[in-house]
Order: structure tokens, then C-alpha cells, then sequence
């Protein structure tokens, strides 16, 4: 039994969704088909859920899969089937600058790994712990409460993003039919 | 706050009056709302606030930010001339809709007090300026800038996001004054590495927005590929609310960690400035050397921001608005110049003197203010900004820049030497009176406040 409860404990189950968020997300990187790649990036999404239900955020869980996973990714894959690319069309970089990428890329890992290695983090205090943090109801009062402000500012940056989809998107006279 | 609600409600306004036939009330309505937000704005004057629940901020200053950007605002929109030259594909609605709700975001990145304020305006700032950049369909340049743009500046916001998630773990707060009261608490080397990492990506993503080298790369071509109107409104609003928000992000919350952070700017300072003004003098083309004109007064305006004494506040003001002033200008005689000519090269203001003396001289003042010749706006604010070097005692970095506005000099000149002295076919140019109004009002106040620059700086 206490194997099993090992296995299944909290911190097990944390470094298994890591291990297989990570190696996900380095799948839709080097994934050659489109198709590939945006299946990988939704294993991605399930497994960020899972690391927010491990933090006791239903709530936050539930929107990522409901939104990223389902709404957003599906329309990914709709427009990589509409374009419908060859795999042998990724165009490919010169090398120096890909070498530059590189580069910059290690130095920003080791940077940030290096100070992520020094932070000391607070032991847990079960007196300050507070299990309905992630809920519903909680985020609810913050979100209307404290941060009622940007949440409604960010309905102008809807509205922008709508009226320039719709300006860029509409079909004129003479435009070609499909 | 007020003028965030008004501008809200305008831009909706304006999307429902493109219902109606005539199309000709939608510019004199979207100057009026302008001007009447731009009188709300200075209604709290003398009064320093702060709104829900320390989300936005406001004092003298940051009132004459959001005023230099909406007195922009209004120079544009009234340069557009109602997109009457677009012909049938235009949406003047729409454009001017876009306009009105993207000064909600420049406010919003003036006044922050919290960074999802701070983050929220930069998007609604980024993305109405990525539609605009795209809004002439037809052209594959406007399409090939506005998805450059877009991909570019979603990864440049992506970093920034990273960032504040970075310093919010380190400090435990997204409020400035308490970020600075909790750095002020610890000594330099007790400070969250976390902090550091959080500090630097924050500024690549706001440096990125106003375009300081190692992050311009997108400038030019951005610039060159939009609509030329929609240039003139990104290189002025962009980088004075950009500016606006680095600098409250360094002076508000960050001013105990300069040892740290100055080596860091003084380095991209004087990448910028070598950068912009380096390669401007390389360019054939007008409109693509305002672009790294554009850079190289970035830099200018990062020295400002690098020194951080007590009076960068109102230099970078008077910088910012002496740049917008001769910018708004230059592309005010460029829209008419390259439509008569369909160009927007050197070779195109040739003889421009001859048959249009006006325009030559617009063009002239707004040359030699952007060079920062003494008499202009544009010579004060370098005075000012130099001050500010000289005060913290970089005199090398004085130096660099010294160096870079006379290499600015010659590449201002160009255009002038071709106006005045080369000979052309340029035809008289027809100019609409308000259009001519607006650029004798640009050109005089960039005689005027180089002549007292004490009218704008008395205000803060």
C-alpha cells in the first residue's frame, strides 16, 4: 500500500507531468509535420491543466483545456489543413544566424537556470495555507474586485482585435472567390 | 481615468456613425473628440490620484504625457484628411475607431501603477498599431510589415510577460510602489536573483516596443510598409507612451537598483544611437530614413533615461514632444510629396523649393529640429537630455552621442540640399487650408518652445 501511495503521492505526480509537459513541448518543436506539432502542443495544454489541479486551480485547469485546448487548437488545425503545407516547405535559416539563435538561446537557459538555482524558497506553513485560494468563488471576488479595472480594459482590446479582424478579413469587390 | 472612459465610448461612437452615408462627419467628429479629451485630461490638474484600488496613477507629469500624446493624436488624424486619396478600399471608420481606442493603451502605459495595467495597455497599444500597419490590403509591403510586426511583437510581449511573472515571484507584488518599498528593504546583493531576470526581460519587451538596438530590426521595414500616415502615428505615439512607461518603471520602482541596470541601458544606449544613426545615412529613401531616425532618437531619449536624475522626467517630455512635433511635420510634407511624385526617395523632393516654398520650409524647420539645430525644439531637448549625462558624469556616453547627431546632421541635410538646391519638375501642390493650418500650427510650435522651452517645462 504504501508503495502505491508513494507512486501516486502529490510530488511523484508532479515530476511526471513536468517530465512529459517537457518533453511535449520540445515534440512540437522538432515535429516535422504542422499536424504533429500542434497535436504535441495540446498534450502540452492537458498537462499544464494537470499541474494546475495539482496547485488546486479547477477553475484555471478547466479554462486551459475548454479554451487553449479545445477552441484555439482546433482552430490551428483547421487552418494547417486549409493551407495544406508539404513538410518539405519549412524553410530553413542561414546558418549563421541560426548559430546566433542558438547562442543567445543557451546564454538566456544558463541565465535564468543559474538564478532559479539560487532562490530559496519559503518552507511550506500550513497556518497561511489556504486550499480555496484557486476556486471559483475566489477568483471571482479578486477578478472583480481588486483587478475590476484591467478586466474591463481588456474588453477595448477585444473589441480592437474584433473590429481589425473583421477590416482585414472582409472580402472587397474584386477580391478573389474561394 | 477620465479621458480612458471618454476615449472608450468616442471609439465606439465612431464605429457607429461609418453606418451613415456621408462619410465626411467621421473626421471633424474624431477631431472634436480628441480636443474634448484632450481638455478632460488636464481636469485633475494638481491633484495626484490613484484609481482602483492602486491600478492607475496620475500627476502633473503624467498628464502632459497623455496631453503630448493625444496633441499628436489629433495632428495625425488631422493629417489624414478623412482618407479621401484611399479611394473605395478604405474604412475611415474603422481606422479612426482603431485610433481612438489605441490611445486608451498609451494612457494606460503613462499612468500604470500596476503592471497588468502596464501590460494591458502595451497590447492594446500593439495591436491596433499591427492592424493599421496592415490596413492597405492591396500592398504585399503592408502585409509583409504588419505580420512582422505581429510576430515579432507577440514574442517581444511573451518575454515582457515572462518578466513581470519573474519580478511579481520575487517581490510578491505587481504594484510599483510596493515592488520599490520591498527592494528598498534589502541590500544589493540580498536581492532575489529572480528580480534581475525578471528586470532585464521586462525591459527587452518595452525596449523592443520603441525600437532601441539590439531590438530595431523590425523598425525599418515596419515603417517603410505601412501606410505612411499610420507611420507618422506609430513613431510618435508609440515612443512617447513607451518612453513614458519605461521610465515610471525605472523611476518609480527600480531607481535604488541603478548600479545594476545602468551598465546594461548605457550599452544598449549607445548601440541605439550608433545603430540608428549609422545605417540612416546608407538609406535612398525618405520615409526609411525617418525610420532609423526613429532609432537614433530613441537613443537620444534612453540617455535621458539612463542618467535619471531628478530632471529626466521633463526632459524626456520636452524630447518626446519636440520629436513628435518635426516628425508629425516631415511626414505632413512627405503624404504630399510622394503623392504627386509615387515616390519616397531623396530624388523626389528635388526643386521642391522652386514652386512650393511652404512646404520646403516646413520641411526645413522640421529637418533642422530633428538635427537639433539651435532655434528649434529639437536643439533644446538635446540640451536637455546632454544635461542630464553630463550631470550623472558619463561623459562618454555625451561623446557617442555628440558624435551621432553630427553624423544626424548630414543625413538631415540630404533632403534640404535636394529641395533647395537640386533642380526638379515638381509641380505646385495643391494643399487643403485645414491641412495647411496643421502644419503652420507643428512648424510654429517647434519655433516657439525652441525659442521658450520654459512654456512646457514650468508645467511639471
Amino acid at each position: 500500500m504504501e508503495f502505491i501511495d508513494r507512486i501516486f503521492s502529490t510530488q511523484s505526480l508532479f515530476w511526471f507531468l513536468s517530465f512529459l509537459t517537457i518533453l511535449s513541448a520540445l515534440m512540437v518543436v522538432t515535429s516535422k509535420s504542422p499536424v504533429y506539432s500542434v497535436l504535441y502542443l495540446i498534450l502540452t495544454f492537458f498537462c499544464l491543466s494537470g499541474h494546475y489541479i495539482i496547485l488546486n486551480a479547477q477553475f484555471l485547469a478547466f479554462v486551459n483545456i475548454i479554451v487553449y485546448a479545445g477552441a484555439i487548437m482546433v482552430l490551428f488545425l483547421f487552418v494547417i489543413m486549409f493551407l495544406n503545407m508539404k513538410e518539405d516547405e519549412a524553410e530553413t535559416s542561414p546558418t549563421l544566424i541560426r548559430t546566433l539563435a542558438t547562442g543567445t538561446a543557451i546564454v538566456l537557459g544558463v541565465t535564468l537556470v543559474l538564478a532559479f538555482s539560487t532562490v530559496k524558497v519559503a518552507a511550506f506553513n500550513p497556518m497561511a495555507f489556504d486550499s480555496q485560494v484557486g476556486m471559483v468563488k475566489n477568483l471571482g471576488s479578486v477578478l472583480f474586485r481588486e483587478y475590476l479595472l484591467p478586466f474591463e480594459l481588456a474588453s477595448v482590446l477585444f473589441l480592437i482585435a474584433m473590429v481589425g479582424a473583421v477590416m482585414l478579413g472582409r472580402r472587397e469587390a474584386g477580391d478573389r472567390h474561394f | 481615468m477620465l479621458p480612458i472612459v471618454l476615449l472608450s465610448v468616442f471609439g465606439i461612437v465612431v464605429l457607429f456613425l461609418g453606418f451613415s452615408k456621408s462619410k465626411n462627419i467621421l473626421l471633424p467628429a474624431t477631431l472634436l473628440f480628441l480636443l474634448v479629451t484632450l481638455i478632460a485630461n488636464f481636469v485633475d490638474w494638481n491633484h495626484q490620484y490613484l484609481y482602483f484600488n492602486d491600478m492607475l496613477w496620475g500627476n502633473n507629469a503624467s498628464m502632459v504625457f497623455s496631453g503630448i500624446v493625444l496633441l499628436s493624436a489629433f495632428f495625425v488624424v488631422a493629417l489624414t484628411r478623412g482618407f479621401e486619396q484611399e479611394g473605395e478600399a478604405a474604412q475611415p471608420a474603422e481606422y479612426y475607431g482603431i485610433m481612438l481606442f489605441s490611445l486608451v493603451g498609451a494612457i494606460m502605459m503613462i499612468s500604470y501603477e500596476n503592471l497588468i495595467i502596464l501590460f494591458v495597455g502595451v497590447e492594446i497599444l500593439s495591436v491596433s498599431i499591427y492592424i493599421l500597419t496592415g490596413s492597405d490590403k492591396r500592398n504585399l509591403r503592408s502585409n509583409e510589415a504588419a505580420l512582422k510586426y505581429f510576430l515579432m511583437g507577440a514574442f517581444a510581449t511573451g518575454i515582457m510577460l515572462f518578466g513581470m511573472a519573474l519580478m511579481y515571484g520575487a517581490t510578491g507584488s505587481f504594484v510599483i510602489s510596493d515592488i520599490s518599498e520591498i527592494i528598498g528593504t534589502r541590500a544589493w546583493n540580498e536581492q532575489s536573483q529572480l528580480l534581475y531576470a525578471g528586470l532585464l526581460m521586462l525591459l527587452v519587451g518595452l525596449l523592443f516596443k520603441v525600437s532601441a538596438a539590439p531590438f530595431h530590426f523590425w523598425t525599418p521595414d515596419v515603417y517603410d510598409g505601412a501606410p505612411t500616415i499610420f507611420t507618422a502615428y506609430m513613431s510618435t505615439i508609440v515612443k512617447t507612451a513607451g518612453f513614458a512607461a519605461l521610465y515610471r518603471l525605472l523611476a518609480g520602482s527600480l531607481a535604488s537598483l541603478q548600479d545594476y541596470w545602468f551598465a546594461t541601458l548605457a550599452t544598449i544606449t549607445v548601440l541605439t544611437l550608433l545603430a540608428g544613426n549609422v545605417t540612416a545615412v546608407y538609406q535612398t529613401s525618405f520615409k526609411r530614413m525617418l525610420a532609423y531616425s526613429s532609432i537614433s532618437h530613441a537613443g537620444y531619449l534612453l540617455i535621458a533615461l539612463t542618467s535619471l536624475t531628478a530632471k529626466s522626467q521633463s526632459s524626456i517630455l520636452f524630447y518626446s514632444l519636440a520629436y513628435s512635433l518635426s516628425t508629425v511635420s516631415a511626414f505632413g510634407v512627405l503624404i504630399l510629396v510622394s503623392q504627386q511624385q509615387a515616390s519616397n526617395n531623396y530624388d523626389a523632393f528635388n526643386g521642391l523649393a522652386k514652386k512650393n516654398p511652404f512646404l520646403a520650409f516646413v520641411l526645413a524647420v522640421s529637418m533642422l529640429s530633428l538635427a537639433g539645430i539651435p532655434l528649434t525644439a529639437g536643439f533644446m531637448g538635446k540640451l536637455f537630455v546632454f544635461t542630464d549625462a553630463a550631470q550623472k558624469g558619463t561623459i562618454w556616453l555625451l561623446v557617442v552621442a555628440i558624435l551621432a547627431s553630427a553624423i544626424g546632421i548630414y543625413y538631415y541635410f540630404r533632403v534640404l540640399i535636394a529641395a533647395y538646391f537640386k533642380e526638379g519638375d515638381l509641380a505646385t501642390i495643391r494643399i487643403a487650408p485645414f491641412y495647411k493650418v496643421v502644419l503652420i500650427i507643428v512648424t510654429t510650435l517647434t519655433i516657439v518652445l525652441g525659442l521658450f522651452p520654459d512654456l512646457v517645462l514650468q508645467l511639471v
